[in-house]
């Protein structure tokens, strides 16, 4: 009986092949974890097949990788259609309608998802330098996953998006701003029906954290990946003590915006962000956040 | 190094390691760096380059540089693309790089090759390669074909010659047969031989009221490259 489970994507895995058929991370490799117990996520080797229901995929390249797709006729797979990069002619596509439109367009998300459908080969890519990470999951498992991140999904896996409660303004009357640090929406995938598989696009190096139950963590809002659906989250804000250079100016305007995430469960994180610009003092939050000055 | 091709057929370009030194005519290149490399020319006396001016990074005081103009200058410019290119005569050191993350592909002609590149995606060529432009053709590429007006085409008259391009992201090359056909986003398009015809193709599929779809349909016989990252075009009102 196989015992092994792959660090990366957690599942029962074969330790005999050089990468986990999954997810595609190198099994014969030495885990490397910070000392503060993040695990860096190893990139998916060049050329390394991952195999879902009668087909595969298979990550070529290193810079900005893509996902080459062997459909068989009985599979298929969505994704937004700004990823498409080619293929074959006798691959069948059809829009895949999503709820919610008009807040989906307000929030800068895709309003339709295409659909690709068995035999042939296709391929995807997002347009930024970094690494795809392959996330099976067996039936009935969920993972929240950041706008944006989403590259595709096996057919089997449901799509549904809600509210990250993540907010802040700045202003009052005409001038009052929403800020949305780490997007308005987040994407909750479920696989039903069997194991499926997610494939994500990181921007940068990833890297994973098992958080204990009780355990909290701040993480910059644009850096999250990925996270167990497990874990909590809401807007922290944090007031660096002023120390004169700027007495001229209200402490409130010098803050740091983190997310906090509270276990149990698993959260992953990307290299690349974009920190939060401007220091407007904030006017108003969502309604559970947390704030500490120093 | 592997010959790494994946299952449908396309090959990854060579990665060039860092500080690959290659010859070509009697000067050399060395490629330096991986993320963004920089392609580095010795260039003898009698050799030359020509490059678009935006990718020079540096070059030796005594490299002498002039301007090639190139035919169509107008209608180049208004389509965003230089009609003038600059040529530097050797002997002397000078650096070429594009700016986001990508990779050097080098692509040696012979006597007799036509290959043709998306827009601005050609570094340098060697002064042995003519050089010339397609404009394409119809109004559906010109609307929805992401490689835009032009693509440029190089040729080998009597002599080799060198053509270096930058890809973005990861570059892969597919032979196609006679007749055989592939769609590619248009964004994705990086360089084909000439006798690989290419046309903008609507696909089936809407994505939003009036709004479709557009691939760019390749027929072979011939190679075409593609890039990994890119800017899509998909949509067309």
């Amino acid at each position: 009986m196989n015992q092994y489970t792959c660090p990366y994507c957690r599942q029962p895995s074969d330790p005999s092949n050089p990468t986990c058929p999954l997810c595609g991370a190198p099994v014969d490799i030495r885990a490397t974890v910070s000392d503060s117990g993040w695990v860096e996520q190893p990139a998916i080797r060049d050329m390394a097949r991952l195999q879902f229901g009668q087909s595969h995929v298979q990550i070529t390249g290193t810079r900005v990788p893509t996902a080459e797709f062997t459909l068989a006729p009985q599979d298929w797979i969505y994704f937004s259609h700004h990823v498409l990069l080619w293929s074959e002619p006798q691959v069948q596509m059809q829009t895949m309608k999503l709820k919610g439109g008009w807040n989906r367009v307000m929030a800068g998300m895709p309003l339709y998802m295409l659909q690709a459908q068995g035999p042939g080969h296709i391929a995807l890519s997002d347009n930024h330098a970094g690494e795809i990470v392959a996330l099976p999951l067996h039936h009935g498992q969920s993972m929240w996953v950041k706008e944006h991140r989403f590259l595709t999904s096996t057919g089997n896996v449901t799509y549904d998006w809600d509210s990250n409660h993540v907010w802040f303004t700045t202003g009052t009357g005409d001038d009052k701003e929403w800020h949305y640090p780490m997007g308005q929406y987040g994407d909750t995938f479920t696989a039903s029906g069997g194991p499926g598989l997610l494939l994500l696009h990181s921007p940068g190096n990833a890297f994973i954290r098992d958080l204990q139950h009780g355990q909290s963590l701040l993480v910059q809002p644009s850096s999250l990946l990925y996270k167990d659906i497990s874990v909590r989250m809401h807007l922290h804000l944090e007031y660096p003590r002023n120390h004169g250079f700027a007495f001229w100016s209200g402490n409130l305007d010098y803050r740091q915006i983190w997310v906090r995430l509270h276990g149990p469960g698993r959260v992953a994180v990307t290299s690349v962000f974009q920190p939060a610009e401007e220091c407007e003092p904030i006017t108003d939050f969502s309604y559970n956040t947390t704030s500490h000055r120093w | 190094m592997a010959d790494k091709v994946s299952d449908s057929g396309w090959r990854e370009a060579p990665k060039l390691r860092d500080m690959t030194e290659f010859r070509f005519s009697a000067s050399t290149c060395q490629v330096e760096g991986e993320l963004v490399p920089v392609a580095e020319i010795n260039l003898s006396p009698q050799d030359g380059v020509y490059f678009e001016h935006h990718v020079m990074l540096w070059k030796d005081q005594t490299v002498p540089l002039s301007s090639l103009r190139t035919a169509g200058g107008m209608k180049r410019t208004l389509g965003g693309m230089p009609h003038i290119v600059t040529v530097a005569n050797g002997p002397g050191r000078i650096a070429f790089s594009h700016n986001h993350p990508g990779e050097l592909v080098v692509l040696p002609l012979h006597p007799g090759m036509e290959l043709d590149v998306r827009e601005h995606a050609f570094l340098l060529a060697s002064h042995s390669i003519q050089y010339s432009f397609v404009r394409i053709k119809g109004l559906a590429n010109v609307l929805h074909g992401g490689s835009g007006m032009w693509m440029d085409r190089f040729i080998t008259a009597g002599y080799p010659g060198l053509l270096m391009l930058h890809g973005a992201g990861d570059v892969l090359e597919r032979t196609l047969r006679p007749g055989e056909k592939i769609l590619v986003e248009p964004g994705g398009f990086l360089y084909k031989d000439s006798s690989v015809q290419m046309q903008a193709m609507q696909l089936p599929v809407k994505i939003g009221m009036m709004r479709h779809i557009y691939m760019a349909e390749m027929t072979g016989p011939g190679r075409v490259g593609i890039q990994s990252m890119y800017v899509h075009h998909h949509a067309g009102e």
